[in-house]
This record gives structure tokens, sequence and C-alpha cells, in this order.
């Protein structure tokens, strides 16, 4: 071969045929197969330069602060939240829920139903598991395992370039008002079935004897 | 000398516990930021590298769309998460109110879904919240299991009601949220 014709051949533009054939549809399968986690890649890094940095700043100041206040202060919120009568019941569906969700976080808030007597600790569950979310758009670090059902959506927002603290405070405090609905609801529930219950085993009681 | 003395230890003992805290602090979040926050960051990536990938996500956000741009819609995903056998099972780890969230939120970004929607949507997709922990969760209160036998039914029965009455009250919230 001669020199021209060696760099006539170097010249030239190597081209490359897009794979065809059996080999060709595994080839595209193997670069749909990597592009799936390139995009996944891309979505997690912009996840976590986007909201860690904020969240692990915001995370430590909560906190230190709740180790300030003493997680044991509000056990005086929690006798107070078992006492009856009907001025009681904001302190035991809003109060007393909101408090526990941001001071001992998810799961730990559920704890302090052990101040009220058992007819209102369901009532007092599901109010207090029905803050764990409306809590985390201004609050992470009350639920920092289940962030996405606010994050989720305020990633639209944010990508439409709107402000999210509207959105984040109106979570807080219409969870506020359906906490407390919440709670008085269930606890009208728990009561029926309970009389009902207690009913039945006095009607078991007397066919018994 | 002995009150300069008393002085300096009184300082370098709230300094020290200052610091102490904030140290502490900081070491609870690095410790949550990797035990919770980035694994279910992890596990989202994946998910949404297959949906977007697949086009399995326009299809699922097409029919979740028109039910999340409307009242009436939202309504019916409500009353559907809050169904007693349901809504136990959508409960774990609110894993599927978390996909959805983000599913509705690329939605919302890509503009096919109003913004005012968002705070009523919120609430929409998490009528099931706990559902799945009521045992626990009372179990953590210390409630006698007769109080679990009734609480777990209870509860179930009272987020029939209660998810699509939050979701009326959310839309009624949002009135002057992100509109012009």
């Amino acid at each position: 071969m001669s020199f021209s014709a060696l760099t006539a051949l170097v010249a030239a533009e190597p081209t490359v045929a897009p794979p065809s054939g059996f080999w060709g549809v595994l080839a595209n399968w193997a670069n749909a197969f990597i592009d799936t986690f390139k995009i996944g890649g891309e979505n997690f890094v912009g996840l976590v330069t986007g909201i860690i940095p904020t969240l692990i700043v915001l995370l430590t100041a909560v906190n230190a602060l709740i180790r300030w206040i003493g997680p044991d202060r509000i056990d005086r919120v929690g006798e107070m939240a078992a006492r009856p009568g009907l001025q009681y019941y904001p302190v035991r569906y809003l109060v007393l829920p909101v408090l526990s969700v941001f001071i001992l976080t998810n799961p730990m808030a559920y704890t302090m139903g052990r101040f009220l007597p058992e007819r209102y600790k369901p009532a007092f569950y599901d109010s207090a598991v029905s803050y764990v979310h409306p809590i985390t758009g201004i609050f992470p670090h009350a639920n920092g395992g289940e962030l996405f059902v606010y994050l989720g959506i305020a990633a639209g927002i944010q990508t439409l370039g709107l402000p999210l603290g509207d959105l984040a405070l109106r979570y807080l405090l219409v969870g506020m008002v359906v906490i407390f609905i919440r709670g008085v609801l269930t606890e009208i529930i728990t009561a029926r079935m309970m009389a009902r219950r207690s009913a039945g085993d006095a009607a078991n009681a007397e066919a018994v004897a | 000398m002995e009150t300069i003395n008393k002085t300096l230890v009184t300082i370098g003992r709230s300094v020290g516990g200052v610091v102490g805290v904030l140290y502490q602090a900081g070491r609870d979040t690095i410790d949550m930021v990797i035990r919770n926050i980035l694994p279910f960051m992890a596990f989202i990536s994946v998910i949404v590298g297959i949906i977007k990938k697949t086009g399995v996500g326009d299809k699922l956000a097409h029919l979740i769309e028109p039910a999340a741009g409307s009242l009436p819609g939202l309504l019916l995903i409500s009353v559907f998460c809050a169904i007693p056998v349901l809504s136990p099972l959508l409960g774990p780890g609110a894993v599927i109110a978390q996909i959805v969230g983000v599913l509705l939120g690329e939605r919302i970004g890509a503009g096919n879904i109003q913004p005012q929607y968002a705070l009523p949507a919120l609430f929409a997709i998490n009528p099931q919240v706990g559902c799945d922990f009521i045992p626990v969760g009372l179990a953590l209160g210390e409630a006698e299991p007769e109080t679990v036998e009734i609480g777990v039914p209870a509860v179930l029965f009272s987020r029939l009601v209660t998810g699509p009455l939050s979701v009326v009250i959310a839309y009624l919230a949002s009135f002057g949220l992100y509109s012009s």
C-alpha cells in the first residue's frame, strides 16, 4: 500500500453504521437501559444539590432548638389535654398533636397518647398522624422520611417559577383545621363504638346469667 | 480573682453547652439525611428514571390528570384512598402518596394542571395517612388491646368522611393561591 493511499484512508471520516439486526436490537435495549438510570441519576443529583444543603442547615437549627426546649416540657400539655370539657378539645386535637409532631417527630409523637384516657387515644392518634405531612412544608425535621408528598408537588410549583412560601403556609394551616375536625369526629365514632361494645357485653352477661 | 474565675467558668460552660447542643443537632441531622432522606431520594430517582424513559409516567399521569385538575376529580381520588379496605394498603411509608405527589408535581410543572390545585391535591392524595400504622401508633400511646380493637375501625371510618372534607376545606383555602 502506497503512502498516499494510507493518508487517504486516515483522512476519510470514519463512519459507524447504526447497529442493526439481532445485535442491533440488543444494543438499543442496552442504550435504553443505561439511559433510564442516567435520567434517574440526573434526577438524584438535582434532588441532592437542590434540597439537601438547605435541609441540613434547617434540620440542624430546629434539632438544636428542640434540644434546648427539652422534649419533656410538653408532658404538661399532655396532662391538660386529658381533661374532659369542651374547652379542652382544641388542646387535645390541635395544640397537643401539633406540639408533639413538632418536638417528638414521627413516630415518637404518638407516645403522647399515654396521657389520655382510653376513649381519646384513637382520636389523638388520628389527629397527630394526619399532621406529619402538612408540617413538612416548613418544618421538614418532623418527618424526614416522607418529604415527597409535599416536595413532589412543590417541585412542580417551583418549575413554574412561583414562590413556595404561600403553599407551605396554607398547607400548615389547613392541616391544623383538618386534624382538629378529624380528632373530634373520630372521638365521636370511638365513643359510639365503645358504647355499643359495652351494651353488647352487658347483654351477653345477662344471657349467661 | 474569685469572681473573675466564676464568670469565666460560667461563660465557658454555657458556650460549651451551646456548641455541644448544636454539634449533637448536626449529628442527628446527618444521621437522618443518611438514614431516611437520601435512601428515599434514591428510590424516587429510580422510579422517575423508569417512568420517564418508558413513558409509563405519561400514561399514568394522563390517567390522573383529568381527576387532579378539578374539585370533583380530587374528591373522587380522596374517597378512593379513604376506602377502609384500601387505606391500610396504600398507607405504608406514605410511598404511594409520595409517588403520586411527584407525578402530579411534574404535571403541574408542565402546565397541565393549574397550580392552585396544588393545595387540595396535597390532601386528596393523602386521606390514608397512617392507616397502616394504627395498632402500632396506639401501642406507642400505651393503649389497651380493647382500645386498639375499636380504634382501628373508628379511624378508618372517620377517614371516609374527613378525607373528602379535607379536600373541600383545602379547595376553599386555595382561593387566591397562584392566581392572578
